[in-house]
C-alpha cells in the first residue's frame, strides 16, 4: 500500500502535461494561457486563483500595469488612489520595492516561462501545421514579453528554457538581438496577414513589433535603425489591415469605435494587429478595459453612459494632455478653458472638472476627466454583463494607426526610404478620422518629429506608449518637457536620468545573486 | 456465616452508589450494589469486606454486625493516575513527558459549545483565543508559540485515537463543534516533543487528546444537563456621537456636504446588535445493556448571536459500546458520533458599515426608493437614463445588509472508530490492537442577497451563491502492545503501522436568485493526500525510579516527492521519580517529587497545499476563458513547481519538575523548552525567469521558540465541609526567526489596497509591526505625515521604517479558584497576557477626515480622529505606530456558583448554577477587545457577556 502515496490531481480543472499536450486541440487550450494570462490575471475570474501572487488580482493585470508604468508616469495621467506605491508612479518617485514595477516584472517573466515551457512542449506535435502556428505565436508572445522587459528594466535574464537554476543577467543590446532575430524568423512562420482567428496574431503583428523595435533602438542599442522600422512599417501599411473608417455609430466620428464594446466586430477589428480580447460573462477581469473605464468615471459623469454601473473616480489627466489638442478647440469655459474640440480624439469630460491640477490625492475633480473607453456597442447598448461590472471592449496593443505614426516619425528623423508625402498622407488620414473632414489636415512642412510626438500623443493617449515615447525623444526625466506634478512638483521639475529605467524587484535581487540591480536603485 | 446488609453512598453527595463491588478479602465471594446501593452477602464474623468501584478509593471494614453501611470517596487521585498517550496510556508517574491532564471535573462550565473552550486558562503554555463572539465559534489553539510561518499552527487533536483532519468544511464554525463537550471526560495535551513525536510529522504543533466517556459495568445511570443562557453586548467601537458627527460636519463641510445631513440620530451599532439567548439540553445514559457497556447521549444546542441574525443550532448525538470477550482477553471499543448543525451566518459586512454610516440618516426613510424597501443610503440618479441607484462608493445601510441577506448552512458530520485490542491467549504479555476509524463531513450553504438589497445596479435581480463540500478522512492503525514486568524492571514496547488518508470534494455554484437551476458559474475543488507510517516506543522503567522512553516514528506524506516523503522522528526521554528514592520514601513532604529530561523531533506538512512537486496544469473556470475568433476556450495554466519540498521538523528540547508535597496540598510542575523549527516551510519570492510562478511554498527558514512554564496548585483547605483550591500557571515564551534569507511581508489591513502591517525577519519574533515611528508635538498629538528618519538620510520612505513589538504575549497566566462549602460550590477563572501588541486597524482606516466627506457622500469618522486630526489616510499614515498599542489584558472569564440539592428527589441529585463569562476586561487597549488572533483589529464581532443558568440532574 505504499503505492498509495503516489497521489495524482483528482480535480477535473488540473491536468498533467500529458492530457495538455496530447493532441493540437488541447495544445490550443496552453496557447489560449500565453494570450490570457497578458489580458486576465488567473484561472478563476475575476479574482482567485491568481497568476501572480502577493499583489492585489486586479493591480496584476499587464495592461493595466501597462497604463500605471507607461502612462501614469507621464503627462497623459493621474490617478487620486492612495495604494501603495500607486502614487509614486506620477510622482516619480518609485523605490525597488514598488509593487506595481514589481508585479510588473514577474507578469513579463511568467509569460516567458510560460512561452518557453509551451515551445519545448509542443514541439512533439510539431508535424500538424497548425501547432507550427502555435509555436510561432508563442515566440512572438515570448518576443513581446521580452520587448516589455527592455523597455522597462533593460538587464533581465534572456531565458529560453524553464529551469530552476538561477539564470544570468543579460543586457538590453543582447536581448534586443535576440528579439530581432526572434522576430525575422517568426515572420514566415506565423499565418499571412489577416488569415488567423481574431485575437490570435500573424506575421504582421512580427512585421509591427518590428518596426517598434527599430523605432527605439537608438536609445536600447546605441544604433540607429530608424531605415529599418521604415522598411517594416511599410511591410505592416502594405498588409490586410486597415485604419477603421466605419462610423458604426454615425456620431461623426470613426476613432470612438476603436474603444467600444463591439470594437471586435464594428470595424475596430480591421485596424488590430494585436489586441487582448475582454468579455464581461466569459474573460473577467479588475484590469484591462473594465478598469479603464471604471477608474475614469466619477464626478458628475452618468456610469450608464459607459455601459457600466458606476465609477471608481480615480483616473484624470492633465492639461498637459488636453492642451495638446488646443489647435482644434470650439468651445470654453468663463475661464477660458476648453469645453470642445473640432478633433474628436479629444475625449474629455470638463462638467465639474478643473482644468488645473492642485490635488492628486483622494479627489476627482482636479483635471479633466478621459471618456476614450466605454462599454457600450455602436447601438448604444451595454456590453453582455447585464450587472454592468466588467467590460467586454477588447483592448488594441497593436493597431495600424500606430504605425502609420512609426513611418512618420522615421521618416520626419530623416530615415532613408522614408517617403515624406506618404507619411504626410498617413498622418493625413488618422486627422481626417478625427476632424470627420480635411480641416485638421497638415501640410509637408509640419512634419516634424516634434509634431509626430505630439500627434502620438493625441492618437495613442492612454494605451501605453507614452512613457516610451518620451524617453525617445529624451523627455521623460529631464526639464526639456515639464508637466504638472512631474517629479511630485506642481509645476514639475526634472527628475533622475536613472528613472529612465524601472528597478528590477528588490526581492528578485535578493533571490538571485547573478543579478546587478538597475543603476541608481 | 451470616448475612450481612448494607447501603454503600457516595460520600460528597449521600447518594447510593449502584454496582460497587463487594468481596469477603482473601475469597472468592462476592456481589455488587443494587440500583439503591443495597447489598447482601454471606460473611463470618471478623471477616474483612471490601468496597471497590471506580473512581473511588477502595475501603476495606471488618464485620462486627449485621449491618454495615459505607461512604466511598471520590478518587481524584486515581482518575489522573492513567494519562491517554499515542497508542497506549502511561501511568502518570511513569510519565517522561510534558503532559498535562484536565478531567471533566475540572473542565470550564458556562456556554460552552466546543471542545477547546473547556481547557481555556487551565494549562500553562496553552492558549486558547476564540475567532470572534459568534456562537459556536472556531477556537484558536497555540501551545508553546507559533511553530510554523505559512503551516499550521494548530495541535492535532485525537478524538479516541482517530487523529482528526485539522481543516473545517465550508458553513462550520469550528471542526470540533463535533462533539458534544458533555461527552468528553478528559482532555490530555501534550506538549513536548518526546511526548508528541510518536505522532510524527503532525504533532509539531502539540497534540490535544481527547478522550469521551465510556460505558460502564453496572445499573443504568442517567443524566440530564440544560442551561439558559443570555448574551449581550459589552462595548462599542468608539465612533463619532450623532453630534459630534454633525457638529464636525458643520464646521468643516462644504455647503454641499453640510446639505447631505439628514435629521435622525442613529446609533447604528445600536442597530446590529442585540441581547442574544441560547439553549443547551445534554442527556446521556450509561450502564449495562445486555452485557454490555455502552454510555449513550444527545445533545441539542441553539444559540443566538449578538449581531442580529446570527444562529447556531447543533444536535450531536453519540453512542459507546465496549463489549469485552473471552476474560478480557478481547476487548472492543465502538465509538459512533454524530452532528448535525444548522448555521445562520450574519452578513458580517454589517460591522464594518455600522461604523462608517453617518449617523444623521435613519434606518428608514420614505423618500428611498421603494425598490430597496426603503432603507436609508446614499442613492444617485442616474442623469441620463433617471435610475436611481446607490452610489457605489457608499457604504450599504447596516440593518439592510443584515436584513436582505440569508446565509446559511447546514453542517454533517459522522466519526465512528471501532478498536479492538487482543490479549494473546498463549502470551498474555502481548496485545494485539487494530482501529479503525472514519470520519466524513458535509456541508450544503447558500449565500442568498434579496434583490432589494440597495445596489448600484438598476435591474439587479439579487444574488446566490451556493456551495457544498464533502471532506472525508478514513483511518487504519495495527500496532502490538509487550508489557512486563521483572523484579525491578518493567518494560513496555508498541509498534505499529498506520494509515490515514484524507479526500476533499468542494461544489461552488453562483447564479442569479431566480435562476436556481441553471448556476453560471460552478468552480470544483478535489484534493486527496495520504499519510503512511510507522511507529516504535520503548518504555523501560527500573524499581519505579529511573525511567527511559524512546520513540521513533517514520512518516511519508503524499504531499512530497518521493525521494524526500519519508520522514523520521524520534524522541527520547529520562525521568528519575526521586521520591522514590530511600532517602526520600519516608519524607513526610514530599510525596512526589519527578525529574523529567527529554528531545525530541516533529515534523511538519500541515496545511500545505497537495500535489506542490508535479508538473499540473491549471484549467480556467467559466469565467476566465479566452477568445479566439468568436469561441471562448479553456486555458490551461501550469503551476508553480517545488520539486524539492522537504518536511518542515521542530526539535524540542524539555526538562520538567513534578512535585507534591504535604499529601498532596501543594502540587505542580516546572518545564523549561527549547524547540527550534528547522527548514521552514514558507511562502517564498522566486524569480518567475525559473519557475509558473513569483512565489512558491519552500523550505527557507528557522525559528526559535523558548520559555518556561509553571503550574502551581493548592488546596489551601480541605474538610469534610470546606474545600478551597487555587490554581495558577504562568508560561513565558520568546519566539524569534533565527534565519531567513528574504524579509516577507504580511498581515494584510485595510484602507487602500494591499498595505501590510507586519513582517517575517531574521533576528525578530514572527508577524512583528514594521511602522514608522510617529513625531508628537508638544500636547501629545501625533503631526500628521511626520516621523522619525530613523536613517538619518533626509528622506522618509519604506527604510524608515521600524521594528516595533509583536502580537503574541510574552507572558500568560491563568488564575483559577474553586471553593466547595457543603453544597455549595464556587469557581472562578481569571487570565492575563502581558506584553501582546495590537493594530488598531478600525481607527487607522476611519479616522481622517477626508472620509467625511469624500465621494459626494457623509462618512463617519472613529473617535481617534478627535486624537489625531489626521486629514487624509495615506499609506504611512496607516503604518504609523500611533496605532499599535499595548493589548496586555486582565479577564476574569468565568465566575459560577452552584448549588447542589442531595435529598431533593430519590435516587437523584440535582445542581443548580448560575454563571457569568467575560465579566470583566482590564486592559489599557482603547479598541473593542485587546484579544484578537493575529494582532490585527478590524472589524471583529465583539464577544458578548454571558449569563447562564443550568440544571444538572443525576439519577
Amino acid at each position: 500500500c505504499h503505492n498509495e502515496l503516489d497521489q495524482f490531481p483528482i480535480d477535473p480543472d488540473s491536468f498533467t502535461e500529458e492530457d495538455v499536450f496530447s493532441t493540437a486541440d488541447e495544445a490550443k487550450g496552453a496557447l489560449t494561457k500565453l494570450y490570457a494570462s497578458l489580458a486576465l490575471t488567473g484561472q478563476q475570474g475575476p479574482a482567485g486563483d491568481a497568476d501572480i501572487d502577493g499583489v492585489d488580482e486586479g493591480f496584476s493585470q499587464y495592461s493595466r500595469m501597462l497604463y500605471n508604468l507607461n502612462e501614469l508616469t507621464t503627462d497623459h495621467a493621474v490617478v487620486g488612489w492612495g495604494d501603495p506605491g500607486l502614487p509614486n508612479l506620477h510622482g516619480m518617485s518609485w523605490s525597488a520595492s514598488n509593487d506595481f514595477t514589481e508585479a510588473m516584472y514577474y507578469r513579463l517573466a511568467q509569460e516567458v516561462s510560460f512561452c518557453n515551457s509551451f515551445i519545448a512542449n509542443a514541439e512533439a506535435l510539431s508535424n500538424d501545421s497548425e501547432v507550427l502556428s502555435f509555436i510561432a505565436e508563442a515566440r512572438f508572445l515570448r518576443a513581446f514579453a521580452y520587448y516589455n522587459l527592455i523597455d522597462m528594466y533593460a538587464n533581465v535574464p534572456l531565458t529560453t528554457i524553464v529551469s530552476t537554476e538561477l539564470p544570468e543577467q543579460s543586457n538590453r543590446a543582447e536581448i534586443f538581438s535576440f528579439i530581432e532575430n526572434e522576430l525575422l524568423e517568426i515572420q514566415d512562420l506565423l499565418k499571412e496577414s489577416g488569415s488567423n482567428e481574431y485575437g490570435r496574431v500573424d506575421k504582421v503583428a512580427a512585421w509591427a513589433l518590428l518596426s517598434r523595435l527599430y523605432l527605439n533602438a537608438e536609445v536600447w542599442t546605441g544604433e540607429n535603425r530608424l531605415d529599418d522600422c521604415i522598411v517594416y512599417s511599410t511591410n505592416v501599411i502594405n498588409s490586410t489591415y486597415q485604419i477603421n473608417t466605419n462610423d458604426a455609430n454615425g456620431n461623426g466620428s470613426a476613432y470612438d469605435e476603436l474603444f467600444l464594446a463591439d470594437n471586435d466586430t464594428n470595424g475596430a477589428q480591421n485596424e488590430f494587429i494585436f489586441a487582448l480580447n475582454f468579455d464581461g460573462l466569459q474573460s473577467k477581469t479588475y484590469g484591462g478595459t473594465t478598469f479603464l473605464v471604471h477608474a475614469s468615471i466619477g464626478g458628475t459623469m452618468a456610469a450608464s453612459n459607459f455601459g457600466v454601473n458606476g465609477g471608481w473616480a480615480g483616473l484624470r489627466t492633465t492639461k498637459a494632455l488636453v492642451s495638446k489638442f488646443d489647435n482644434a478647440i470650439t468651445a470654453t469655459d468663463g475661464d477660458g478653458h476648453p469645453t470642445d474640440w473640432a478633433d474628436s480624439r479629444a475625449m474629455f469630460y470638463t462638467d465639474g472638472q478643473n482644468y488645473e491640477i492642485e490635488t492628486i490625492a483622494n479627489t476627482f475633480e482636479d483635471g479633466y476627466a478621459v471618456t476614450k473607453f466605454k462599454n457600450i456597442d455602436s447601438e448604444g447598448n451595454q456590453g453582455s454583463d447585464a450587472g454592468g461590472d466588467f467590460v467586454d471592449t477588447d483592448l488594441p496593443i497593436i493597431r495600424l494607426a500606430e504605425i502609420y505614426l512609426n513611418y512618420a516619425e522615421a521618416t520626419a528623423k530623416g530615415a532613408n526610404g522614408g517617403d515624406l508625402n506618404l507619411a504626410v498622407s498617413y498622418i493625413n488620414a488618422l486627422r481626417e478620422r478625427a476632424y470627420g473632414n480635411t480641416s485638421g489636415n497638415i501640410s509637408a512642412g509640419s512634419l516634424t518629429p516634434a509634431f509626430v510626438l505630439d500627434e502620438r500623443s493625441r492618437e495613442l493617449y492612454w494605451e501605453g506608449q507614452r512613457r516610451t515615447d518620451l524617453i525617445r525623444y529624451g523627455q521623460f526625466t529631464t526639464a526639456d518637457y515639464l508637466w504638472p506634478f512631474k517629479g511630485n512638483s506642481r509645476d514639475g521639475i526634472s527628475v533622475e536620468d536613472f528613472k529612465n529605467l524601472f528597478p528590477l524587484p528588490n526581492n528578485i535581487i535578493v533571490t538571485n545573486p547573478n543579478l546587478t540591480q538597475n543603476k541608481g536603485y | 456465616q451470616q448475612t450481612v446488609r448494607g447501603v454503600v453512598t457516595e460520600a460528597s453527595s449521600g447518594l447510593p452508589l449502584p454496582g460497587v463491588n463487594v468481596i469477603v478479602k482473601g475469597t472468592t465471594t462476592g456481589t455488587t450494589t443494587d440500583f439503591d446501593g443495597n447489598y447482601e452477602i454471606e460473611a463470618e464474623n471478623g471477616s474483612i469486606l471490601q468496597f471497590s468501584y471506580i473512581g473511588f478509593q477502595t475501603i476495606e471494614k471488618p464485620v462486627t454486625e449485621e449491618t454495615l453501611n459505607v461512604a466511598l470517596q471520590e478518587d481524584t487521585q486515581q482518575l489522573d493516575e492513567v494519562v491517554v498517550i499515542g497508542y497506549g496510556t502511561v501511568k502518570k508517574e511513569d510519565a517522561t513527558g510534558a503532559v498535562d491532564m484536565v478531567t471533566s471535573k475540572d473542565f470550564n462550565q458556562g456556554p460552552v459549545t466546543s471542545a477547546q473552550q473547556l481547557i481555556s486558562g487551565k494549562v500553562a503554555g496553552v492558549s486558547v483565543t476564540s475567532g470572534s463572539g459568534a456562537p459556536g465559534e472556531g477556537q484558536n489553539i497555540v501551545i508553546r508559540g507559533l511553530g510554523s510561518l505559512t503551516l499550521s499552527n494548530s495541535p492535532l487533536i485525537v478524538v479516541d485515537g482517530i487523529p482528526l483532519d485539522n481543516g473545517g468544511v465550508g458553513g462550520s464554525r469550528n471542526p470540533l463543534n463535533l462533539i458534544n463537550p458533555n461527552d468528553i471526560e478528559s482532555m490530555v495535551v501534550l506538549k513536548d516533543a518526546s511526548a508528541t513525536s510518536i505522532y510524527g510529522s503532525r504533532a509539531a504543533n502539540g497534540v490535544i487528546m481527547i478522550t469521551t466517556k465510556k460505558g460502564k459495568d453496572g445499573e443504568f445511570k442517567f443524566n440530564y444537563s440544560g442551561s439558559t443562557v443570555v448574551y449581550s453586548p459589552i462595548d462599542d467601537i468608539n465612533v463619532l456621537s450623532p453630534s459630534e458627527f454633525r457638529n464636525l460636519v458643520t464646521e468643516t463641510g462644504s455647503d454641499d456636504a453640510i446639505a447631505r445631513m439628514s435629521n435622525s440620530a442613529t446609533d447604528w451599532q445600536d442597530q446590529i446588535y442585540t441581547n442574544a439567548v441560547g439553549f443547551e439540553h445534554s442527556f446521556s445514559a450509561l450502564g449495562n445493556a445486555f452485557g454490555v457497556p455502552m454510555r449513550a447521549s444527545l445533545g441539542y444546542s441553539d444559540h443566538d448571536g449578538i449581531l442580529k441574525s446570527d444562529n447556531f443550532n447543533r444536535t450531536t448525538a453519540s453512542l459507546n459500546l465496549t463489549p469485552s470477550l473471552f476474560d478480557d482477553h478481547l476487548k472492543i471499543e465502538l465509538n459512533a458520533r454524530g452532528m448535525y448543525t444548522e448555521n445562520t451566518f450574519a452578513n458580517r459586512g454589517a460591522i464594518g458599515s455600522s461604523i462608517a454610516f453617518d449617523p444623521t440618516k435613519p434606518v428608514f426613510d420614505q423618500n428611498a426608493p421603494d425598490k430597496f424597501n426603503n432603507y436609508s443610503g446614499w442613492y444617485v440618479t442616474d442623469s441620463e437614463t433617471g435610475d436611481v441607484i446607490q452610489n457605489n462608493l457608499a457604504p450599504t445601510n447596516p440593518v439592510a445588509l443584515l436584513k436582505l441577506q440569508d446565509d446559511n448552512a447546514e453542517v454533517r458530520r459522522f466519526i465512528g472508530n471501532a478498536k479492538v485490542d487482543y490479549k494473546l491467549h498463549f502470551f498474555p504479555d502481548l496485545t494485539a490492537t487494530v482501529n479503525m476509524g472514519y470520519d466524513i463531513s458535509n456541508s450544503n450553504g447558500r449565500t442568498v442577497v434579496s434583490e432589494n438589497m440597495p445596489s448600484s445596479q438598476e435591474d439587479w435581480n439579487g444574488s446566490l451563491f451556493r456551495y457544498s463540500n464533502n471532506s472525508r478522512n478514513r483511518l487504519f492503525d495495527a500496532y502490538l502492545t509487550y508489557q512486563k514486568e521483572v523484579n525491578d524492571h518493567s518494560f513496555n514496547f508498541v509498534t505499529g503501522y498506520s494509515y490515514q488518508d484524507f479526500r476533499y470534494d468542494d461544489d461552488n455554484y453562483n447564479s442569479e436568485l431566480e435562476e436556481d437551476g441553471n448556476p453560471d458559474f460552478i468552480q470544483i475543488g478535489r484534493s486527496k493526500n495520504v499519510l503512511l507510517s510507522y511507529f516504535g516506543r520503548f518504555n523501560y522503567g527500573f524499581q519505579d525510579k529511573y525511567l527511559l522512553t524512546a520513540t521513533l516514528r517514520a512518516d511519508a506524506s503524499s504531499k512530497l516527492n518521493p525521494d524526500d516523503r519519508w520522514g523520521y522522528f524520534p524522541s527520547v526521554a529520562l525521568a528519575w521519580n526521586i521520591q522514590n528514592e530511600d532517602f526520600l520514601m519516608a519524607s513526610k513532604v514530599v510525596d512526589e517529587l519527578k525529574l523529567r529530561i527529554g528531545y525530541g523531533e516533529v515534523g511538519n506538512v500541515n496545511g500545505l497545499g497537495d500535489y506542490n512537486f508535479l508538473t499540473r496544469y491549471t484549467g480556467s473556470q467559466s469565467t476566465a476563458n479566452y477568445q479566439f475568433g468568436s469561441t471562448f476556450y479553456q486555458t490551461y495554466r501550469p503551476e508553480p513547481i517545488n520539486e524539492n519540498l522537504r518536511w518542515e521538523v521542530g526539535k524540542t528540547f524539555n526538562a520538567g519538575i513534578d512535585f507534591s508535597l504535604f499529601q498532596r496540598r501543594i502540587y505542580g510542575s516546572i518545564n523549561a523548552y527549547i524547540k527550534e523549527t528547522q527548514d521552514l516551510i514558507s511562502n517564498t519570492t522566486i524569480d518567475p525567469f525559473t519557475n509558473f510562478g513569483n512565489i512558491i511554498p519552500a523550505n527557507i527558514g528557522d525559528m526559535e521558540n523558548k520559555g518556561f512554564e509553571v503550574a502551581l496548585n493548592w488546596n489551601a483547605i480541605r474538610n469534610d465541609h470546606f474545600k478551597w483550591t487555587i490554581s495558577y500557571n504562568i508560561a513565558v515564551n520568546d519566539n524569534e526567526i533565527t534565519n531567513l534569507p528574504d524579509q516577507q511581508f504580511v498581515g494584510g489591513i485595510s484602507g487602500g489596497v494591499g498595505n501590510t502591517i507586519q513582517t517575517h525577519i531574521e533576528g525578530e519574533a514572527p508577524f512583528s509591526f514594521l511602522v514608522y515611528e510617529q513625531v508628537y508635538d508638544d500636547a501629545g498629538k501625533p503631526l500628521e505625515g511626520v516621523y522619525v528618519d530613523r536613517n538619518d538620510d533626509g528622506i522618509i520612505n519604506d527604510n524608515d521604517r521600524y521594528i516595533y513589538k509583536d502580537p503574541y504575549a510574552d507572558i500568560f497566566m491563568g488564575l483559577n479558584t474553586n471553593l466547595t462549602y457543603k453544597d455549595w460550590d464556587l469557581a472562578i477563572i481569571t487570565r492575563a497576557n502581558f506584553g501582546n501588541y495590537m493594530y488598531d486597524n478600525v481607527a487607522s482606516s476611519t479616522s481622517y477626515l477626508a472620509r467625511l466627506t469624500e465621494n459626494n457622500i457623509l462618512t463617519n469618522l472613529h473617535a481617534d480622529y478627535l486624537a489625531t486630526g489626521f486629514s487624509t489616510i495615506t499609506e504611512t499614515n496607516l503604518q504609523s505606530d500611533h496605532y499599535v498599542k499595548d493589548a496586555s489584558f486582565f479577564k476574569v472569564d468565568n465566575i459560577t456558583l452552584g448549588y447542589t440539592l442531595k435529598n431533593a428527589l430519590p435516587n437523584a441529585s440535582i445542581r443548580l448554577y448560575g454563571s457569568a463569562q467575560n465579566i470583566l476586561t482590564v486592559s489599557d487597549y482603547n479598541g473593542i477587545d485587546p484579544e484578537i488572533s493575529g494582532g490585527i483589529d478590524n472589524n471583529f464581532y465583539p464577544r458578548p457577556r454571558s449569563f447562564v443558568f443550568g440544571v444538572n440532574l443525576d439519577f
